[in-house]
């Protein structure tokens, strides 16, 4: 077999998202099932709390299941076709040997028992934490909420995801396998796809166009910095601003979250790039090149992207939760009021940079142990 | 110029003796061929004496620089300010055109007449083109473009007409060889084809881990003269 349950274990940011996900949506949809059974509510402004509870449950659960769901997938795509890249060889040899595209993709369902490890600390995860979610949630007038089990949730939140990823895994994979034999085995020049010179080709200094080529050749690399950046401006300041709106415990939890997914899709983005960048920094480092300059050729490229994503998180979170006190408190007398908080902004800016720099420099310190005897083999 | 004094190195902790007391000198302006069948430490030995790897024990000295007792910092700076390498696998970048491939060298040494070079190793007209678009021999030429824009005084060459066919082979050599008595530059050669070293200076022959011969050739041939 050329994948392994060890290359399925490799996917940790995969099972780290997953986790995110169904930890949150399995105390919201609890909370969500077990509170639209209670009824008999008469009073109106009762009434507008607990719809408004509702909404929130649902509109959260939705947030965090859809856009999480959707940044494992594409993750898990990433790593597939880097998966097929780095085997080009052994696939190839197999391809060659007879064995056709959808016999070598089936292997890929190892890629979904990731997702299996995260809905399942995530389902735990969320049952721990659900007594206190409801307790934080609690509203005088409204019946106490009791905790129920609902299989349906089970099913969904525990099941469904790793078998819909191991047909994603096994799709994406007889399709990125669909590549011409040579390529594989590595003949590249006859088979590959000559794109002509670009019109706007422009003179460079070497590291300027190193940058930029780093940039255009891993393109989702720079949609993961951006998104972990985007993550940690986010929900460090909506983490924060939900105190502001007495949900001090909801706000724990979206920082906690910010901080795991930010950090997650980081480091495996640097990961990603410091191994595919390895036999270019051999070379450069056997011309002569010191650290520094190897280090701003694989990673400066990355740093209007990670601002960029910083950028677009904090209006992100100033509009969404504008919008769902908006929404959700609209017919409840006492709207809390929300404003953009400037201080924070800027806490949460400084802290970013310092994190941001300490994260390349730690891994720039990775570069270093780059073996220039790389290249001689 | 170039001396090697004692040179011990062994491969997994010491079970895998590569090499065994090699001594060696390489006067200024040589081209040295150092001969040897796969296996026989050549490749090791050069990556030594160009400072790419470390010996067990033994020195290296380059004009009065003891290489061994470098940093790594101070190794970096000296490939940085001697030495170029030209490799049988090329190891071009593959997103970058040949002219930034080029500029790889030539940005290290402040070379901003780096056109020449390219034009003079015949690619003028494929600056922008990326290495995967041209041939076995056009990659060479960018790889040997990419050594000499660094303007090195000592060009190590690792096997570098191993990949190409003979007629491509045999007007790479002798393009290198045209370069070097142009320049002046110091020249180290590995490889285990014999009648490459019929075009050296100096050839050193080497056999399980040690030098067995070295001597001067009394008449130097072309690369269109030797067999192949």
């Amino acid at each position: 077999m050329v994948i392994s349950l060890k290359d399925g274990a490799k996917l940790i940011s995969v099972s780290v998202i997953c986790f995110c996900a169904v930890f949150v949506c399995t105390f919201m949809l609890n909370f969500y099932l077990d509170l639209s059974s209670i009824s008999g509510i008469s009073d109106g402004k009762i009434l507008a709390v607990y719809n408004a509870q509702l909404s929130t449950a649902k509109i959260t659960s939705a947030l965090a299941g859809g856009f999480l769901g959707l940044i494992a997938v594409l993750m898990t795509f990433f790593y597939i076709k880097i998966y097929i890249d780095s085997h080009s060889k052994q696939l190839g040899i197999l391809k060659a040997l007879g064995y056709g595209n959808f016999r070598l993709a089936i292997h890929f369902w190892v890629f979904g028992l990731s997702v299996f490890i995260g809905c399942i600390a995530g389902y735990a995860g969320g049952f721990i934490a659900m007594p206190y979610v409801y307790e934080g949630l609690a509203v005088n007038g409204i019946p106490a909420v009791e905790i129920n089990f609902h299989w349906q949730l089970l099913l969904g939140l525990v099941f469904a995801p790793p078998f819909a990823f191991l047909f994603i895994s096994f799709g994406y994979a007889a399709i990125a396998l669909k590549r011409n034999l040579g390529d594989l085995l590595g003949a590249k020049v006859l088979s590959q796809k000559i794109k002509p010179v670009s019109k706007s080709y422009k003179e460079r200094s070497f590291l300027a166009d190193m940058c930029i080529k780093t940039i255009s050749s891993k393109k989702l690399i720079v949609f993961f910095v951006a998104f972990s950046c985007f993550c940690y401006s986010a929900m460090v300041q909506m983490g924060f601003s939900m105190k502001t709106m007495n949900a001090s415990l909801m706000g724990v939890f979206i920082l906690l979250i910010g901080l795991v997914l930010a950090f997650t899709c980081m480091i495996m983005s640097v990961t990603s790039l410091i191994n595919a960048n390895r036999k270019n920094v051999a070379i450069m480092k056997t011309f002569g090149y010191k650290p520094a300059e190897y280090a701003v050729a694989v990673f400066a490229g990355y740093t209007p992207f990670a601002l960029l994503g910083f950028a677009i998180g904090t209006v992100y979170q100033y509009g969404l939760l504008k919008l769902m006190v908006n929404l959700i408190f609209a017919d409840v007398g006492e709207m809390p009021v929300y404003k953009f908080d400037v201080a924070l902004f800027f806490i949460t800016l400084l802290t970013f940079i310092a994190l941001y720099a300490i994260t390349v420099f730690l891994f720039s310190i990775r570069l270093l142990k780059v073996s220039v005897k790389e290249v001689m083999i | 110029m170039l001396e090697a004094k004692n040179i011990f190195k062994s491969f997994n902790n010491g079970n895998v003796r590569v090499l065994k007391d090699v001594c060696l000198d390489i006067a200024e302006g040589d081209f040295t061929v150092i001969l040897g069948a796969s296996g026989s430490g050549k490749s090791t030995l050069m990556s030594i004496i160009s400072g790419l790897e470390r010996p067990d024990s033994g020195t290296v000295t380059y004009n009065g620089i003891q290489l061994t007792a470098l940093k790594d910092k101070e190794l970096t700076d000296f490939r940085r300010k001697y030495v170029g390498f030209i490799f049988q696998q090329y190891y071009l970048l593959p997103h970058l055109s040949v002219e930034n491939n080029v500029r790889l060298g030539a940005d290290l040494a402040g070379n901003r007449n780096y056109k020449n070079i390219i034009k003079s190793v015949g690619l003028e007209d494929k600056c922008k083109n990326r290495p995967f678009e041209l041939s076995g021999g056009e990659q060479q030429r960018v790889c040997i473009a990419r050594a000499l824009a660094k303007q090195p005084k000592i060009l190590f060459l690792d096997e570098p007409t191993g990949a190409l066919d003979e007629q491509t082979g045999r007007s790479v050599l002798d393009y290198i060889v045209k370069l070097k008595n142009l320049e002046g530059f110091t020249m180290v050669m590995v490889t285990h084809n014999q009648n490459i070293a019929e075009m050296a200076d100096t050839v050193v022959k080497m056999n399980s881990g040690g030098i067995t011969e070295v001597y001067k050739n009394s008449s130097i041939k072309s690369a269109y003269e030797i067999g192949w």
